[in-house]
């Protein structure tokens, strides 16, 4: 692909030039605060969200623990429907079977509608290299396309530009000046795109789900191109992760319900369509003959592994992105990856099995677990996140430094004798440093904290050296335990033996 | 051999390739989850929304209502009418009022029912696919207006559910620049999920080729996050609520 | 009934008036902590950077230390809810499990002791201040602890509460994280420093006292007289 992620081989080098990108930090703030709002206020207006969300959860869990039945389930409805059906293991071998077709038919011109699965694929660049040219239809990504740059967001891919940008992609487009209004740099797209909807030899879409008992696929959108896609040209190719599956419309009602409230605060996108087959022999529109290209890609790499195989509950709603500070503070692009934000620095090492060289992106998390929180079908991203970096130091490819660190930590903190005499060495070691009860020094380990802040000192004394005096004093003025609080204490001890718990959210 | 049975050729080679790819596809997803292939229907105890949702319905009244109320606020306009002749005059007026040089309608008997290629003698009116020569995606483009029947409506998103055949034709709803779609009162329900069980009932072989949601007018919050109306589909959506 | 405290090294090493305020707060209701004198770190440092072998060995030390305690009381949601993971920890070990087991539902954070075990929620404080509350993540999402505090700090008198915006925002600590992606977790304490100072809170309370350094760092490195304190110290201070 010609795009990938621009400047910087570490998530930490590509996170500093968003940093340092005033207008980027602002416009992906403001508009994942919108997006997370919206959220919030379509969760609390619906109500019962806990249920939907636990709900959704399990009907992914119950669907990807028997993939393979409903998978061929769907295979053999949607080839009764007259879909050709294909399978990829591989990126090249969705690639390949794509251009197949555009030979086949000859095709020019490629019309297509949002898809994570193409990004994956890099399947423009291909295409441009028989020839075809492909034209992508949703306003972001044909923006996007212009600027020749990877999306920044699963839902809004040009989160990251702003209109005066976007004013100057377009003008050079039309070969005029337009107008940064965003009423007129959208007339113009729309104009632009309608011939060529109406033009194209092949529409190209991904898809959001595909019931399995009636071999439909659907698709959520705002805009009316994944309509027009699917609608006008003579050919339809549909790429598909092979983890898309529900096993019917009325679980459709679920992922409707829990999708565009968590993407967008929608309650529904303004259009959903569920596509089932090529158009019928009478009918005079869409497509004469259709494809579903199902894709593997890495997917299979998470089933069977406790781990990680709830990843492949993902939606794709974007939900984790808003909610994350840090995706907020270095947008996209820092990812370095087709998924950004929270998901796909779980999601990229994962499809990508090398774990040693995309770790870094599992390093960029505070693991403060808004994503969990988010996510409509309760995936726990921040334990995933975790997993990895285990994972990393299992296979011997962490960093030298920081393992010779953690061996320290572990031989310090196993004893407390040790850890007592660090402190006392560290009380010797500040005086040096300290000014008024904080150490501003910027050098060393303190370099990048000490940046933003002022480092306490050690007080004269530690809680275990104080402990003696203080429970001697304690002691002395104990009043009794008032019966209340015994029952209370011994009711805690009884209902713990009976198997009850008390506070994790979620394990 | 012509091309379409050259095509027709390559695609049997093809789907024998996809055939014979399928089981080792899916047999690897089988190991990997580490059991023998399933081929009986598992238990799915989780189908569908909660058992409290299947239970919630609201009134015609509050249907109407808060379709209304739904449609506007994602700036759709909503009419409510009694009759279909109210539907007629609404259709004449509307026309008029935008100068409407070009009309697509579904070919449907509730629809020539009205009568417009009378009353708008000035306009050009297109009915859906009943001329088989005719190039009817470039009909429906030109359309000021595209008028249908919509089969279902859900109230609680403020859906309106149009389905595909031969006289309906999903450009008629897609590419002209006013959408205006008529639900007759009994088809408006509360739920997605009333209209939902509807097509898990009819079965594959009974749905239709294309069945779309319509929730509104087409949009697009990509410029920066700033709304803008009719990026793609109809920007004008009008739903009149009769009966 | 053996309750003991689980001092945590931050306020071992830094902040011992926190466990000092915890010991005289319980005292007041007759509860008397004891503190095994072996515990040390609860290894989350180890954990979250995927040493988990290293982990194992300061869990073990933490679960020998508690082993026969009926209660474990912490001053943080975030290391309270590392010992919640040590099953995680010792799954493919049975006899440590176990223990890992008993020793995760007897280990509450210090409000969660005091509102939901012992039915305390107003400890009689007085504190006249402007006073603005950051939920840490852990604590509040992890653990679940979001009523406690308030039930706590409503009931404290003259103690004039102003949320905090965006209160839910991660403070950017993530222990390693501050220091490996140091540039990403400044912007966001800068970020929640902005918005502490938006209250015009004279100050801050937490349950955590590593994101309270964290932002106590920021706020004194850009000379905002706020002051920080964990619940316990101002419960304390209010009744003293």
């Amino acid at each position: 692909m010609s795009h990938g992620a621009k400047g910087g081989a570490t998530v930490k080098e590509r996170a500093e030039l968003a940093l340092n990108n005033d207008f980027l930090r602002k416009a992906v703030k403001f508009t994942t605060e919108r997006l997370k709002n919206g959220k919030l206020q379509a969760m609390k207006e619906h109500g019962n969200w806990e249920e939907w969300r636990e709900r959704g959860r399990q009907i992914r869990l119950h669907t990807i623990a028997h993939l393979d039945y409903y998978l061929n389930l769907f295979v053999e409805n949607a080839r009764a429907n007259g879909v050709h059906v294909h399978f990829a293991e591989t990126a090249q071998e969705a690639v390949d079977i794509s251009m197949a077709i555009a030979e086949r038919v000859s095709a020019k011109t490629v019309v297509k509608s949002k898809s994570m699965v193409s990004e994956e694929l890099h399947l423009n660049a291909a295409l441009e290299k028989i020839g075809v040219e492909a034209i992508e239809t949703d306003l972001g990504e044909y923006i996007i396309q212009l600027a020749d740059e990877p999306p920044s967001h699963i839902i809004i891919p040009a989160i990251h530009k702003n209109r005066y940008q976007i004013a100057e992609l377009l003008s050079e487009d039309a070969g005029e000046t337009l107008e940064a209004d965003t009423k007129i740099l959208a007339g113009y797209v729309r104009r632009r795109l309608r011939s060529k909807f109406l033009e194209a030899d092949i529409g190209m879409t991904g898809c959001n789900f595909a019931i399995a008992e009636t071999g439909s696929m659907v698709l959520f959108e705002n805009e009316g191109n994944a309509r027009m896609v699917t609608t006008l040209p003579k050919t339809q190719i549909t790429l598909m992760g092979m983890e898309r599956i529900i096993p019917s419309w009325a679980d459709l009602e679920v992922m409707a319900t829990l999708l565009p409230r968590s993407a967008t605060g929608q309650k529904l996108t303004m259009y959903m369509s569920g596509i089932t087959g090529p158009r019928r022999s009478e009918d005079a529109d869409g497509p004469d003959e259709m494809h579903i290209i199902i894709v593997d890609n890495g997917r299979s790499l998470q089933l069977g592994d406790p781990e990680f195989q709830e990843l492949l509950n993902c939606i794709r709603c974007g939900a984790c992105l808003n909610a994350c500070p840090v995706y907020r503070h270095i947008g996209g692009h820092a990812y370095g990856g087709t998924y950004s934000g929270p998901i796909g620095a779980v999601l990229t090492p994962s499809l990508n099995k090398n774990i040693a060289e995309w770790d870094d992106i599992a390093n960029a998390s505070s693991l403060c677990g808004a994503c969990y929180e988010a996510c409509p079908v309760k995936i726990p991203l921040h334990d995933m996140l975790v997993y990895l970096r285990r994972r990393k130091v299992e296979a011997g490819h962490s960093n030298k430094l920081e393992d010779a660190g953690m061996k320290g930590f572990a031989t310090l903190f196993s004893k407390s004798g040790r850890m007592s005499t660090v402190l006392k060495l560290g009380k010797i070691g500040q005086k040096f440093v300290a000014r008024d009860g904080g150490i501003r020094l910027k050098i060393g380990p303190l370099k990048g904290w000490n940046t933003y802040r002022v480092t306490p000192t050690l007080p004269k004394k530690s809680f275990r050296q104080q402990w003696a005096t203080l429970d001697a004093e304690i002691r002395e003025g104990l009043k009794e335990m008032s019966p209340d609080i015994k029952r209370r204490m011994e009711q805690a001890v009884q209902s713990r033996k009976n198997g009850g718990t008390h506070g994790h959210g979620h394990s | 051999m012509d091309t379409a049975n050259m095509q027709e050729q390559w695609l049997k080679e093809m789907e024998e390739k996809s055939r014979a790819k399928q089981l080792k596809f899916i047999g690897h997803i089988s190991s990997k989850l580490r059991r023998p292939m399933v081929n009986e229907a598992p238990k799915h105890p989780f189908r569908g929304a909660p058992d409290f949702w299947n239970a919630y319905e609201w009134t015609e009244q509050e249907r109407i209502e808060r379709f209304t109320e739904n449609f506007k606020s994602v700036g759709g306009h909503v009419e409510r009418l009694s009759s279909m002749e109210d539907v007629q005059r609404f259709i004449t007026d509307k026309a008029n009022e935008l100068d409407a040089k070009y009309i697509i309608r579904q070919n449907e008997p509730g629809l020539a029912a009205l009568g417009l290629e009378e009353r708008l003698p000035e306009a050009k009116i297109s009915v859906w696919n009943t001329d088989t020569e005719e190039n009817w995606k470039a009909r429906s483009a030109e359309a000021d207006i595209g008028v249908v029947l919509v089969d279902h409506a859900a109230a609680y998103t403020s859906s309106m559910v149009v389905l595909s055949s031969k006289d309906k034709g999903r450009s008629v709803s897609l590419l002209p620049t006013v959408l205006i779609a008529i639900i007759p009162l009994d088809r408006l329900k509360t739920r997605l999920g009333e209209v939902m069980e509807k097509f898990d009932a009819a079965g594959r072989e009974n749905l239709p080729a294309g069945i779309h949601f319509i929730s509104g007018p087409s949009r697009s919050s990509d410029i920066e996050n700033d709304l803008t109306i009719g990026v793609h589909g109809p920007g004008i959506v009008y739903a009149l609520l009769v009966g | 009934m053996k309750v003991s405290l689980f001092i945590t090294c931050l306020s071992d090493a830094i902040y011992p008036r926190v466990g000092e305020a915890m010991v005289r707060l319980l005292a007041r209701y007759g509860v008397t902590l004891e503190f095994p004198p072996i515990q040390t770190c609860c290894g989350q440092p180890a954990f979250n950077s995927g040493y988990w072998n290293e982990a194992r060995t300061t869990a073990k030390t933490i679960i020998e230390a508690f082993e026969d305690s009926d209660f474990v009381i912490a001053p943080s949601g975030s290391c309270t809810g590392m010992i919640h993971h040590y099953p995680k920890l010792f799954e493919n070990d049975p006899a440590m499990l176990d223990k890992a087991l008993a020793l995760q539902s007897k280990t509450y954070e210090f409000t969660q002791f005091l509102v939901n075990v012992l039915g305390v929620t107003d400890v009689g404080a007085t504190f006249r201040h402007k006073v603005t509350y950051h939920p840490s993540c852990h604590g509040s999402r992890l653990m679940g602890i979001k009523d406690e505090p308030m039930a706590l700090m409503t009931r404290v008198k003259g103690l004039e509460f102003v949320p905090l915006p965006h209160a839910e925002d991660c403070c950017g600590f993530g222990g390693t994280f501050a220091v490996k992606m140091s540039d990403i977790s400044g912007a966001m304490v800068s970020e929640k420093s902005d918005h502490v100072k938006e209250t015009e809170a004279e100050v801050l309370v937490g349950l955590d006292m590593a994101c309270l350094m964290n932002i106590a760092g920021n706020l004194r490195y850009r000379n905002e007289p706020v002051k920080v304190m964990h619940l316990a110290e101002l419960l304390y201070e209010g009744v003293r």
